[in-house]
């Protein structure tokens, strides 16, 4: 569904909640009203959780909204009318405790059993694995070589000159590559993120991924896996605030074909005499 | 429900100090209504000090191309003119800590807890009051050590108010190490009054009530103090600790929270939030207690539902402590544990919706006076629907995902704090400012000045959800850095003009205020025609309150009873009938 609209219906829309999903990639592009598009498999769910809060809140909104106004006209103080003298209703005490308990419960246990499927499954074995290490003021990417396969990581390794935290020796880590910044993910294949960091929280945010996670130094999660559907050019932003620098600290993230990752990929890859990839300066990396 | 026993006769005979005059006055006196009046002068001084740094702040987002110093301190002259990015963090940082620790808490609890519980009971002080002024005194500490943090090397705390390790318990990583202390002693010490305050009051209320006042007499504003007082004395001790580990963090080579040396950053995040989130009804249940009162004052009716009201505070005060996980969703904690919080964040919407209806219902058949208390209690109403409403959003754990740390929620929590809090409180200043100082204040200026915060914060904040929905994350000194924000700046800009708009409103709020002081008309004893105990009594009350302790015969919302002449009947009247009732006391008109 698409639909064309002139930017102050936009607008009228957006203000209303009611601005519909065929028309927000159009609105992204003009002014950020509204959601921008969605490229993960995820986002779905969760846009679709967003409507349905929206509905239910903003029905409920106009609903308290009417109420209150209706009866700030009808009960204005007049001359000669008195007040009703009422402490209350206790069947209304009920009817209006029992209705709100069992939509936060729905609510809840939908919003639950969608939490499992994106954070508690584990990701398809096909995933592609990619190591992603935060540091102020930039990141530190990390692919699989041919093997698929990632050096193994240890939060405890995790240090100034071993990003990753892993074992130089680990077979599996000799093909790996590393960017700085720099994230590439093939379109349609999922992706299994291991997320750190080397000093203080940082956080993976791309909202067109509708995806937030924090990470924190000591630890490496590797439950965050998505799918992006559409190819694009996306920003990766820090989105835990992180020191002096922290405006700046995004990431280059492109979604391409399968075989245009296999080209970048396969430049990226180590020579077979270099083992570590050091990765450039901070400042340089702070592409304004 | 057994009736409280009197702690005294008469209220002045059991006071052993006497009280001091002059300017005096405001320095040593312990007369509750005194402190009360100290606390709601210094966090007003504070309330404008925190907008002054959220103008600041919102001019760098508005337009960011002034910040030229790429680095700087504050002790530089020259860097002052313009925002660094490291300013621009201690901005938030500080607005944030301010408006929390310096002006939200102390005049809901310092100010009008303090002036209300003793009159509104029926007691002629508070339990200890040399305990009450040196708990004033600790928190104008706290806000003095606060202040000071933004003169030191590498300036004010920089780090959020919500000051996560280890970016802020070890200084290599903030630059701020100083104003980071700092930032732990101010909190410590403001924990320090509020702890003071808290036992106080649960004292007060426990022991100090007058003879009929039983629990189920007491008017919502003093449930919701005492509800509060509680959630005070148990969390605020956990902040207290936490800062003072981050003090030692960054000081004495403790390693509490940095993983680089056994450490737990999460550690730091469960103590704030346990704290925290309790903190969030810490600074709306007044609120709610107060606008109630206010609400079934200018309906002329009793509160709807008073039991399910005192009933649902109770609930949010005990569920307040098992969700704090709820800002931790995406912070990487077990996952089964956040699914758990999920759930106990959305039970705990449910006593807020039914505290809604009761408002709703107590409007319902009134004879509503739209006084500016009433618009702004109104406005409370409203306001923390909405904001209540938001919340849901970041409740539900997969949207959470998606909207956490985006100005969604820097527009959420404006609409509870400013939307709710505020509003609430200016309701509270107007209704209790004819009691504190004896004169009513200008009712035309008064709704001038609801109308332009009502419709400025409205502007100002509500496209704060657009642009977090948008992806503007919040914390970042400049959004024009990405591409994917740059879109934004119109929304940025507009919503920083309206602050500013709403920033300059506030002018006649001090107008009014301070013009009232001296030309405002003689309030009398009782000028909303209202039920409660502190009505009764001389405006402003003398020393001590009541020349003889009240006895209470009923409740506190008995508003329009029937077959009455008066459409109130105090709580201190023995009998209802129109005889003994006699004329009303104040023919000074409300609406």
């Amino acid at each position: 569904m698409r639909i064309s609209l002139n930017p102050s219906h936009r607008l009228v829309l957006a203000l209303l909640g009611l601005a519909i999903s065929g028309a927000q990639a159009e609105i992204r592009e003009t002014s950020v009203w509204w959601l921008p598009r969605n490229v993960n498999m995820f986002g779905h769910t969760i846009d679709f959780l967003f409507y349905v809060i929206l509905i239910l809140t903003g029905v409920t909104f106009i609903g308290v909204f009417s109420v209150l106004v209706y009866f700030l006209v009808k009960y204005r103080a007049r001359p000669g009318v008195a007040a009703l003298h009422s402490h209350g209703n206790n069947t209304l005490e009920v009817v209006w405790t029992t209705i709100p308990v069992f939509i936060f419960l729905g609510l809840a246990i939908y919003g639950n059993e969608q939490w499992t499927q994106m954070r508690l499954k584990t990701p398809p074995a096909d995933a592609l694995p990619v190591a992603v290490i935060g540091e102020q003021f930039g990141w530190n990417v990390r692919y699989p070589g041919p093997d698929g396969k990632l050096a193994k990581m240890e939060a405890a390794k995790v240090n100034k000159d071993n990003p990753f935290g892993i074992d130089s020796s680990d077979p599996a880590g000799l093909d790996d590559f590393t960017t700085y910044g720099e994230l590439v993910f093939p379109v349609n294949r999922p992706i299994r993120l291991y997320l750190g960091s080397k000093d203080v929280i940082h956080a993976f945010y791309v909202p067109e991924f509708r995806l937030y996670q924090d990470m924190v130094p000591g630890r490496i999660y590797d439950f965050v896996w998505l799918k992006a559907e559409a190819t694009g050019k996306f920003q990766l932003a820090c989105n835990q605030l992180c020191g002096q620098g922290h405006y700046k600290m995004f990431g280059k993230l492109t979604v391409s074909t399968a075989p245009e990752y296999e080209a970048w990929a396969k430049s990226k890859a180590p020579s077979p005499s270099v083992t570590t990839v050091v990765p450039p300066s901070p400042v340089a990396m702070n592409q304004k | 429900m057994t009736t409280a026993t009197p702690a005294h006769s008469t209220s002045h005979g059991a006071h052993e100090h006497s009280e001091p005059t002059g300017w005096k006055k405001y320095l040593w006196s312990l007369d509750h209504k005194v402190i009360g009046i100290q606390y709601l002068f210094t966090s007003l001084l504070f309330l404008f000090v925190g907008g002054g740094l959220a103008l600041l702040l919102r001019w760098q987002l508005a337009y960011p191309s002034t910040q030229v110093m790429p680095n700087g301190d504050i002790g530089n002259p020259a860097s002052l003119a313009f925002i660094n990015p490291q300013f621009y963090n201690s901005l938030f940082t500080m607005h944030a800590t301010v408006m929390v620790f310096l002006v939200v808490m102390p005049l809901l609890i310092g100010a009008f807890g303090n002036y209300l519980i003793p009159l509104k009971i029926g007691a002629g002080d508070m339990a200890f009051p040399l305990i009450n002024e040196l708990s004033y005194w600790v928190y104008v500490l706290s806000g003095g050590v606060l202040m000071a943090s933004f003169l030191v090397a590498g300036g004010a705390a920089a780090g959020g108010w919500t000051s996560y390790a280890p970016l802020s318990s070890v200084a290599a990583y903030n630059s701020t190490q100083m104003g980071q202390s700092l930032w732990c002693v101010g909190i410590f010490l403001n924990g320090l009054a509020s702890i003071m305050g808290a036992f106080n009051y649960i004292t007060t209320i426990v022991n100090m009530r007058a003879p009929g006042m039983s629990f189920f007499r007491m008017p919502l504003a003093v449930w919701s103090l005492f509800i509060t007082a509680f959630l005070l004395l148990l969390a605020v001790p956990v902040l207290s600790a936490a800062a003072a580990m981050l003090f030692l963090d960054l000081n004495s080579g403790t390693n509490f929270f940095n993983p680089a040396h056994g450490g737990q950053p999460l550690l730091w995040q469960h103590l704030f939030w346990f704290f925290g989130h309790p903190e969030v009804y810490i600074m709306i249940l007044p609120a709610m207690g107060m606008v109630s009162d206010i609400l079934s004052i200018f309906s002329r009716k009793p509160i709807f539902g008073y039991k399910a009201m005192v009933f649902a505070m109770i609930a949010i005060g005990f569920l307040g402590f098992i969700v704090w996980g709820h800002h931790m969703f995406v912070s990487g904690m077990n996952l089964v544990l956040s699914a758990a919080f999920g759930v106990s964040t959305m039970v705990i919407a449910v006593p807020s919706a039914i505290k809604t209806f009761n408002w709703l219902g107590t409007l319902w058949g009134g004879s509503i006076r739209f006084t500016t208390a009433m618009l702004n209690a109104l406005s409370f109403v409203l306001m923390f629907v909405v904001g209540g409403l938001s919340g849901i959003f970041m409740a539900s754990t997969p949207v959470d995902i998606f909207v956490h740390h985006t100005y969604f929620i820097v527009a959420h929590i404006h609409y509870v704090l400013f939307g709710g809090s505020i509003f609430g409180i200016f309701a509270a200043i107007y209704t209790w400012y004819p009691k504190m100082f004896g004169r009513m204040m200008d009712e035309t200026l008064g709704k001038v000045h609801f109308a332009f915060t009502f419709i400025f914060f409205n502007l100002c904040f509500f496209p704060m959800h657009n642009v977090g929905l948008g992806g503007m994350m919040r914390r970042i000194a400049d959004p024009t850095a990405y591409e994917h924000l740059r879109s934004l700046q119109p929304i940025n800009q507009f919503i920083t003009l309206a602050a500013i708009g709403l920033g300059f409103s506030q002018i006649i709020f001090l107008w009014n205020f301070f013009r009232s002081l001296k030309h405002g008309a003689p309030a009398g004893n009782n000028p909303w025609q209202a039920t409660t105990l502190e009505w009764m009594v001389a405006s402003p009350p003398g020393h001590g309150n009541f020349a003889v302790t009240p006895t209470v015969y009923r409740g506190p919302y008995d508003y329009s009873v029937p077959g009455h002449k008066r459409d109130y009947i105090m709580q201190n009247e023995p009998d209802a009938s129109d005889a003994t009732l006699g004329a009303p006391r104040s023919t000074v008109s409300v609406g």
